[in-house]
């Protein structure tokens, strides 16, 4: 029975991938005339990355098929992107094509702003549409108030990730813990840890990580409406309500029970992952962003992961967009560009070096690591599962989250207090919306 | 007379044309900016004193402002009064007793945290003060979260901050001492003053001018500080070590909030040069 439901499960996976993959090799990219350009290119993906590695061998393959263009690429920082990029597209020293990252308050207020190009006729006659399910195209498409679902294509991404629970095998085997299949199991699990001396999760205050789990608990209390509500504004959300104060009460009930270390407030991502690689926590609920560098990196134990027991949603999105800034001068080879990362060989180098390919050959990929990370994602996007990330709907509120899930570390607010905090910048950015 | 004052005029044009162009122009802009409502791109839409009636209210703006106070304490009167004894421990004692040249390397060695680049600096200390395998735990057998704790994150960013200004008042102090006259302390000597009283009666009132210069730029220095915050706690935990520079910095590049920003940095601008005006005006009394 399990094995025909893992049969299933990649059928399901390999089904996904070949209707992604259909169009990938199908435009041949122009080479854009004879004489000598240059394509100006901006991305953070570091180059033992997933990401990194597929960029470099696109790279290769648009010079190949483009003889009389340079590509000059400028490796930035995520952070340096993200701080200054309206100031630099609106100058002219925009790159012509640059990854950018999604959502309301980023690509989207880029959009509302002007600054970039409207990928919509490319996007239908390079077969991007069809390459990238329903639930990737959220995040490519804005409206004009630049929020996310609908309207224009202003950007295109070429990769999946999520949350998930990664966990070490090692340990799970000397305290005697199965993998859990609901949240009661998960939560006896991290009660068996605790009881043995051992903070089970690994937790990140400073950054990211931290919110990504409280908004993940908040999402087993979620339903679709709510989503759409709290990230596409489709309708009103009470902070007060059932799923965040949830989230919020359990986080801090999480701190309170040990599963998550009271000095975690300060910690950032970084700490996080190296924690979990040097064995120091079973534990870690973080994104596929880890996955890459786990495999290269771990060495000294086995390690697994598994969807979030007992939630059909997970923060999780398309990867980050290639966007293409309305001042480039090459657009025609940025398309190009585009198009060569959606191809089957840089695809399937993508989902063999860790990442999660939007449309590779399922049997080109042959990493076993690599083919089980497809089958999670494949699982959630069947589920409609993607929540995005708690961040997303305003600009910068992941500061605010960040203040926020440190206080309910701290246990220096309530939750109720916490999840005030919260509204408040949500609800000024509403009003806001379309300004 | 009057003719020749006239011709020196032209010698001043390059500087006040790069004082224009470089302070005045820039300041001008930024305070228009605080009357409109922008996201640094398009164009901008008057909203008049909105965003300072809305800087009167902001709670954040204003908690901000106490934990300034604070750094003042930390980066400003601290390392002024430890630089103080420092200084003059170096300059009467070691100097006169080890020689020179090891004072000289006492007082480099201070002054290393100033030449280090702060986010390295910052990088460090989060090593040195992190809760799991930090050195400042591990050396003293404690399990303090030092900058993920609200209730100690604010002392410990001052705490690393003494540590990174110290080397400044030490440096001009030294300086101050070595331009007062000799015949004052052989004077004192001569009548069995202390090492307290010469450093009390003699070696403060001499080199007041220094210690103003200390006390203003380091107050400056403490009311705009930022890349320590940045490196260090981003502002947090929750917002225990928020400070108006950091404030403004997350309008301007994560909310796209110009208008905004800029509200928060012309306050923060006027504010520093009315401490300068009052320190200017305090020394000038004194003299």
């Amino acid at each position: 029975m399990v094995r025909l439901r893992g049969a299933a499960v990649l059928a399901a996976a390999a089904l996904a991938l070949s209707a992604c993959g259909s169009g990938g090799d199908s435009g041949t990219p122009s080479p854009a005339g004879t004489e000598p350009r240059v394509l100006k290119l901006w991305h953070y993906e570091t180059a033992d990355s997933a990401m990194g590695k597929a960029w470099a061998e696109a790279i290769k393959k648009f010079e190949a098929s483009h003889p009389n263009v340079t590509v000059k690429f400028e490796e930035k920082g995520f952070e340096q992107i993200q701080k200054t990029a309206s100031m630099v597209l609106n100058s002219d020293e925009a790159p012509d094509i640059m990854e950018y990252n999604k959502g309301n308050a980023t690509a989207g207020l880029l959009s509302k702003q002007g600054l970039l190009a409207d990928l919509s006729e490319e996007a239908a006659k390079r077969g991007w549409d069809k390459l990238l399910p329903g639930g990737l195209q959220t995040t490519a498409k804005y409206d004009d108030r630049g929020v996310m679902g609908s309207g224009k294509w202003f950007g295109v991404p070429n990769y999946g990730e999520f949350v998930m629970v990664y966990y070490n095998k090692d340990l799970f085997e000397k305290h005697k813990v199965e993998v859990p299949a609901t949240f009661e199991e998960f939560t006896a699990a991290l009660d068996t840890f605790v009881k043995a001396g051992v903070t089970p999760i690994a937790n990140a205050g400073a950054e990211y990580p931290a919110q990504q789990i409280f908004y993940q608990l908040a999402l087993t209390k979620a339903q679709k409406p709510w989503l759409e509500a709290f990230q596409s504004y489709k309708g009103k959300v009470d902070f007060r309500g059932p799923e965040f104060t949830y989230g919020a009460d359990t986080f801090a009930d999480w701190v309170k029970k040990g599963y998550i270390a009271k000095n975690s407030a300060g910690l950032k991502a970084e700490d996080m992952g190296v924690a979990f690689m040097n064995g120091k926590f079973p534990i870690m609920i973080s994104g596929s962003w880890w996955y890459g560098r786990f495999a290269s990196e771990i060495k000294n134990f086995e390690w697994g992961h598994f969807l979030f027991p007992g939630a059909t949603m997970s923060p999780g999105s398309s990867g980050n967009l290639w966007v293409v800034p309305e001042k480039s001068e090459n657009k025609d080879l940025a398309y190009d560009f585009i198009d060569i990362t959606m191809s089957k060989e840089i695809q399937n180098l993508l989902g063999n070096s860790g990442g999660v390919p939007v449309a590779a050959d399922p049997a080109a990929i042959t990493d076993a690591k690599s083919k089980e990370l497809i089958e999670s994602f494949n699982k959630l996007t069947s589920a409609d599962g993607l929540a995005f990330y708690p961040d997303w709907p305003a600009p910068g509120y992941y500061d605010v989250m960040v203040a926020g899930v440190q206080e309910l570390i701290n246990g220096s607010k309530t939750s109720a207090e916490v999840l005030d905090g919260l509204a408040g910048p949500y609800e000024d950015n509403l009003a806001d919306l379309g300004n | 007379m009057r003719v020749r004052t006239r011709g020196y005029w032209l010698y001043l044009i390059p500087s006040i044309l790069l004082f224009l162009a470089v302070i005045v122009v820039p300041f001008l802009m930024n305070v228009g900016a605080s009357f409109t409502r922008w996201s640094g791109v398009g164009t901008p839409r008057w909203i008049g004193f909105d965003n300072y009636t809305r800087l009167l209210t902001d709670e954040r703006f204003w908690e901000s402002f106490q934990h300034n106070v604070g750094l003042i304490v930390a980066m400003a009167v601290v390392p002024t009064m430890i630089g103080l004894v420092l200084a003059a421990s170096l300059f009467d004692y070691i100097g006169k007793r080890f020689g020179t040249r090891t004072a000289s390397a006492l007082r480099a060695m201070y002054y290393l945290p100033q030449v280090l680049p702060v986010a390295v600096a910052g990088v460090v200390w989060g090593w040195m003060l992190h809760p799991s395998y930090g050195a400042v735990n591990q050396i003293f057998g404690l399990d303090l979260d030092w900058l993920g704790d609200p209730d100690l994150a604010l002392a410990t960013v001052m705490g690393v901050m003494v540590w990174f200004q110290l080397g400044y008042p030490v440096v001009i102090f030294m300086a101050g001492l070595q331009r007062v006259d000799p015949s004052y302390y052989e004077a004192a000597e001569i009548d069995g003053a202390s090492w307290w009283r010469k450093f009390w009666h003699i070696t403060i009132p001499q080199i007041r001018p220094e210690i103003f210069v200390v006390l203003l730029t380091c107050t400056i220095a403490a009311l705009k500080v930022f890349g320590p915050i940045f490196v260090l706690t981003r502002g947090g935990p929750g917002n225990a070590t928020m400070v108006p520079s950091y404030f403004s910095y997350l309008n301007f590049f994560q909310k796209s909030n110009v208008g905004y920003g800029s509200a928060i940095a012309t306050v923060l601008a006027l504010i520093i040069v009315v401490v300068t005006f009052l320190f200017l005006r305090v020394q000038e009394r004194e003299s």
